[in-house]
């Protein structure tokens, strides 16, 4: 098992704050090396390292047992190391050939674009890459994002790669388009490129993964070949404790239905097909599926955000004719969205206008804003959901992540709802940001909301919620409760209908 | 928005980072760079008195504050929609229209089956302001009912208010506005020529604009949804703000704002013509901006506009003061606007490398 | 959220917006648009009139004089407005082209950009007689007939010179910058000014022609210049911005002298306000044009005139503003 790439002893400070403390990493020849880790745990730090964007603070890299520096993305890439990130950097206006060769276009008498070229190296990649069916004169924006991924490995696979680091390369892709991914790294494996495969799946990267390595605080703690370990062990490595303290589980009684949809259909690229769902007071609800299985349509549609064709929404057992925000949110619903940046914050705003924004109209006194009620009311939300801030006055931005979500949150109370919907409420925010938005849930419960929440954690799923409801190309498929309900039969619920695409 | 200004600064205040005297000095710099409006201001009127000792008397201040007025008046409206990350190139047309009806009113009066109606001054100016107001009411509508870019929206709405008010008069200028005591019309010259307490009234109804669009920005829930609007409208729509509404009502704002600039140049000039106004949205859109307006939305104060209008008055008219010529005049005023934006970026670099220390 | 109930407003208030429109703007509806068929036969009888803005009375006068001559003369007419922009007068003669104008009457938007134009279309057989404003190049155009600026300028020159008693601080307020006319006029005034010694120009600004500029700019000339006895302007709309000013700033004894000859001014020379100006026979100037051209026609191509013509322009001061109607003094 011979090394290729090697960390050793690196750290990495911004400004005060350690992001990497001594981490010793290696990552072995042919092999698919996964690194796993909470949010925040510094394994896109280290990633960045590796690939040129950063240069550590301390601690040297080592390539085929070489000291190497890599002092710009540039230089790492003229040593074959590549990096593919999470976000998709592609031209979506360029067709595919365009895309592969976009900033080092081959030229033709030194001068003009060499597209007959281009446009055969590009059918070579693409051949590899299992897509030789792919015109490379297709628009990169026509293609769907897996296969845009696919592209972007493209690019990669220009240069004579060596290391190809992935950074979440699945978090957008279906099950069928996973499939393929994996297929295309087993033949990079063949091909005897290393490839470092950072993930939060721990479903999809047992299935690829050779090794190992978990992160957490910014510190190396487990290595491991992937045979070695199960699922418990990496979750335990990665929390540092039993995946199941981590969450609170409700277990207040349960009461009226707070909330009832019949035969929701939404139509639309992402559709909602005939849902139907109930949430009762001090329940906690959890819809499980892959992206774009429609559950954050389901819960925008709820919002009044979107407009269904057909289906009806009860809440407290009357019928809600008008699908606005407004009407939804007097009737007692309201939403912490998914992607916090896009739909949740204003960014050009304070702490205290954010948590304030959807109930600034009734803090008024003769139509002028009543600045020591505002104070008084965002200063409550504070403290009650414990948000740490440097001050009401600051911007929102200068919060953390899970400070972020509770703004969001603090918010959406503040609107007196009955019944809570939560896309994805724990994406993107550290494990102990987690586990306290966990306990809120199951607080609200027992204070007798209706909780109804989106994830695509199973172990979140699976601790948290009361009842799960199963997502797949915007059906319900399946619903658990939370005694019978198991990792798999959850995975197979949420493919069974991608399955058939998948053949189709 | 002012206390978001003021409280901006408090993240790096709460968690001071030792052996870094560099954060003070990047402090001091963002402070400078916040307040550059009034800095260039202050080396503007230095700059100028040094050259002519006109420039620095109660009766040019008074003078050039005045030129200020139109401009600012039209800069606030515009700020309003620039706030929700909109734009309106229509308010230079809307204030010529408003123009021209207002002029058109006083003298030959409205054609009624029976005879000719005038009306009072009072009456006069309230229909100016109503139809900028519904100028501005269309432009809202297409923006959005119809999902017409705002730029294209109020680019279009730029040639058919400035068509229509050439079409009111069939191109031609009502050279006298005065009007008779027997039509009960006179005193249209008030607001744009009189004095009250020494200070023209223009200047007064300016300090009344700005004021009551300090208090809508700042003090107001409306005022909350225009920049939330601004800074994030799909988190704006979550929250439940109507948010068609607000921009409706933006450039409603801006067009009345507009109508009211056209009306008061009008009055200070006795005659309304239909190229009034030509050209004046970049003068506002040019203060907004150097007031520290981001054309992106969600970030500026109606301070900071009216101080980008002073700026642009007070030097048009030091440069005219002194005896530049025209050519340099347009050179320089374009530079100065270029020099605002870049300090502009300088200051949200600053700003963000500052919080980041904190996050 | 964007349905029915959005659609009714939108038209609501854009009914709304409309009637206000209307019913201020009542009165003359006529507009400036043709008034010939939609389709010249090949005899055409179309004449293209095109001409700066209108919204400057001097150029409405040209035109209506104009159009009014051709009527009468038996032809159709097109009357266009380019609005200074030598692109948009180069497109307006692409559509007389096409319709085959018998001939182009033409207040041109630019001495060099307006010839290639004018070239067009003598080369499809289209005369082009140019009025008010000359080009850069003969042989192109029938006819250039122009009031003579610079000895208008003289006579304005002169008389401010007399109102101001040949002494004392003036002021002087110039046209768009790119005009000709702008620096022929600034001239002539300047041939006659400058032999006053004790005539002191102290400030001269541009106005672009335009009146509200011209009041802001006069006031603050009035600023930093408090012992200024007179205002001379290039034309009639800044001379009439500049008497805002002063009027304003309550030293109603400044002498303004204007350019141009428009009926505001001369009406409030009758006031005693604005002191003089100087008046470009237009209407005359647009009827020689047309009749040129109907003898040019009838000719079958051909003029007895020389190309440039030149009109001398008539002094309007107190004496004779009574009797100045539509840019023509009663008797010159």
């Amino acid at each position: 098992m011979a090394e290729i790439l090697e960390a050793r002893h690196i750290s990495k400070n911004y400004g005060g704050v350690r992001a990497l403390k001594d981490v010793t990493f290696t990552a072995y020849r042919g092999q698919v090396n996964v690194l796993v880790g909470e949010n925040g745990a510094g394994k896109s730090t280290l990633m960045k390292i590796l690939s040129g964007s950063e240069q550590p603070t301390s601690g040297e890299i080592v390539l085929e047992g070489e000291t190497v520096q890599l002092g710009s993305p540039r230089a790492a890439q003229a040593l074959g190391i590549g990096i593919i990130h999470q976000e998709l950097s592609l031209f979506p206006n360029l067709s595919i050939a365009e895309n592969l060769f976009a900033g080092r276009e081959l030229r033709k008498g030194g001068r003009f674009v060499d597209a007959a070229g281009q446009r055969r190296r590009a059918r070579e990649v693409l051949e590899r890459l299992g897509q030789d069916r792919l015109d490379p004169d297709t628009l990169v924006g026509d293609l769907p994002i897996g296969q845009q991924q696919l592209v972007e490995i493209g690019r990669v696979l220009l240069e004579d790669v060596r290391v190809l680091i992935m950074d979440e390369p699945t978090s957008a892709l279906s099950n069928h388009e996973v499939d393929v991914l994996f297929e295309v790294m087993g033949d990079l494996r063949r091909d005897d490129v290393t490839v470092i495969y950072i993930s939060h799946k721990l479903d999809e990267f047992r299935r690829i993964g050779d090794w190992v390595t978990v992160f957490r605080d910014g510190r190396l703690v487990a290595h491991e070949s992937m045979s070695k370990t199960d699922t418990g062990w990496i979750v335990r490595q990665m929390v540092g404790r039993d995946p199941d303290s981590l969450y609170v589980r409700n277990s207040s009684p349960v009461g009226d239905v707070l909330l009832e949809v019949r035969g929701l259909t939404v139509p639309g690229t992402v559709a909602v097909d005939d849902v139907s769902l109930s949430v009762r007071a001090g329940e906690v609800v959890g819809i499980y599926g892959l992206m774009g299985a429609g559950r954050t349509e389901l819960m925008e549609t709820l919002m009044g955000m979107r407009r269904a064709t057909a289906g009806e929404v009860f809440v407290r057992g009357e019928k809600e004719p008008k699908s606005t925000v407004q009407a939804r949110m007097a009737a007692g619903l309201a939403l912490v969205p998914e992607d916090r940046q896009r739909d949740g914050l204003v960014q050009t705003m304070t702490v205290r206008d954010n948590i304030l924004l959807a109930t600034i109209a009734k803090l008024t006194r003769g139509g002028l804003l009543a600045g020591p009620a505002e104070q008084r009311t965002a200063r409550d939300k504070v403290s009650e959901l414990a948000i740490k801030i440097p001050g009401l006055g600051a911007l929102v931005t200068a919060l953390s992540g899970g400070n972020q979500q509770k703004v969001v949150l603090a918010r959406a109370l503040l609107t007196e709802p009955i019944v809570l919907l939560l896309d994805e409420p724990t994406r993107g925010v550290d494990v102990g940001a987690k586990s306290q938005i966990a306990g809120l849930m199951a607080e609200l419960a027992a204070r007798g909301f209706g909780v109804l929440f989106i994830s695509s954690e199973l172990a979140e799923v699976m601790a948290m919620a009361d009842r799960v409801l199963v997502m797949a190309r915007g059906r319900i498929t399946a619903e658990f409760t939370a005694e019978n309900v198991t990792e798999e039969a959850l995975v197979t619920a949420s493919a069974s209908e991608s399955a058939l695409e998948a053949s189709a | 928005m002012t206390d978001t200004d003021v409280a901006a600064p408090a993240p790096t205040a709460a968690a001071p980072q030792p052996e870094e005297s560099r954060t003070a000095l990047k402090r001091a710099a963002l402070l400078l760079l916040r307040g550059r409006t009034l800095v260039v201001l202050v080396v503007l009127v230095i700059i100028f008195s040094s050259i002519s000792s006109e420039y620095l008397t109660q009766s040019n201040l008074i003078l050039m504050t005045k030129h200020v007025a139109i401009n600012a008046i039209l800069a606030i409206g515009v700020t309003f929609v620039i706030l929700t990350g909109g734009i309106d190139l229509s308010v230079g047309s809307i204030a010529g229209l408003s123009s021209m009806v207002a002029g058109g009113l006083l003298f030959k009066g409205l054609n009624v089956p029976g005879g000719t109606v005038f009306f009072s001054v009072a009456v006069v100016i309230l229909i100016g302001i109503v139809v900028g107001a519904l100028v501005g009411a269309v432009n809202g509508l297409l923006i959005t009912r119809f999902k017409v870019a705002p730029f294209i929206a109020t680019l279009g709405m730029l040639y058919v208010a400035r068509g229509a008010a050439q079409l009111h008069s069939n191109g031609g200028t009502y050279p006298d506005l005065a009007g008779t005591e027997a039509r009960g019309n006179t005193g249209f010259s008030f607001i744009g020529v009189d004095s009250l307490l020494g200070i023209p009234v223009a200047v007064w109804i300016m300090v009344v604009v700005a004021a009551v669009a300090i208090v809508v920005t700042t003090r107001t829930p409306f005022g909350k949804h225009i920049f939330a609007v601004g800074g994030n409208e799909r988190a704006a729509v979550l929250s439940g703000i109507r948010v068609n509404r607000v921009k409706i009502a933006v450039y409603v704002i801006s067009g009345a704002c507009a109508a009211l600039a056209g009306l008061l140049l009008t009055s200070e000039l006795g005659a309304a013509y239909p190229d009034t106004a030509t050209t004046y949205e970049l003068n506002a859109i040019a203060a907004a901006v150097l007031g520290g307006t981001a054309l992106s939305g969600g970030r500026g104060t109606i301070i900071g506009t009216v101080m980008g209008a002073f700026v642009i008055g007070f030097l048009s008219d030091g440069l005219v003061l002194v005896g530049v010529s025209t050519f340099w005049q347009s050179v320089v005023k374009g530079a100065v606007i270029i020099f605002a934006v870049i300090t502009e970026q300088a200051q949200q670099r600053l700003q963000s490398s500052l919080t980041r220390h904190t996050a | 959220m964007k349905y029915l109930p959005s659609r009714r407003a939108f038209l609501a208030v854009g009914a709304a917006t409309v009637m206000a429109l209307a019913a201020c703007g009542g009165g003359d509806d006529e507009g400036g648009s043709s008034s010939g068929g939609a389709s010249a036969p090949a005899a055409s009888k179309l004449v293209v009139i095109i001409t700066p803005s209108p919204d400057n009375v001097f150029f409405k006068a040209e035109q209506d004089a104009a159009a009014a001559q051709a009527k009468s003369l038996g032809y159709e007419t097109l009357v266009l407005s380019h609005d200074d922009d030598p692109t948009k007068q180069s497109q307006q003669f692409d559509t007389a082209i096409s319709r085959k104008a018998a001939a182009i009457i033409l207040d041109n938007a630019g001495a060099d950009a307006s010839v290639t134009a004018i070239q067009r279309a003598k080369d499809a057989d289209i005369p082009t007689f140019l009025i008010d404003r000359e080009i850069n190049k003969t042989g192109v155009a029938v006819a250039q007939i122009v009031s003579n600026n610079a000895q208008g300028a003289g006579l304005g020159g002169q008389e401010f010179a007399k109102l101001m008693e040949n002494k004392g601080e003036y002021a002087e307020l110039l046209g768009k910058p790119t005009d000709t006319n702008a620096g022929v006029r600034s001239k002539g005034y300047h041939g006659i000014l400058d032999q006053f010694p004790d005539l002191k120009m102290v400030a001269q600004q541009s106005a672009n022609w335009d009146q509200a500029e011209a009041l802001q700019k006069t006031q603050t000339i009035l600023q930093a210049h408090p012992n200024i006895k007179g205002i001379i302007a290039g034309n009639d709309t800044m001379a009439l911005g500049a008497y805002a000013a002063v009027q304003a700033s309550n030293k109603k004894d400044i002498v303004v002298v204007g350019f141009d000859g428009s009926p505001d001014v001369v009406s409030s020379i009758q006031k005693k306000a604005i002191k003089a100006t100087v008046l470009q026979p237009a209407s005359k100037i647009a009827q020689m044009a047309v009749d040129q051209a109907d003898a040019y026609l009838k000719a079958g191509g051909k003029t007895d005139q020389p190309e440039k013509q030149s009109i001398d322009c008539v002094l309007v001061n107190a004496d004779n503003a009574a009797t100045v109607k539509d840019f023509a003094v009663a008797g010159s």
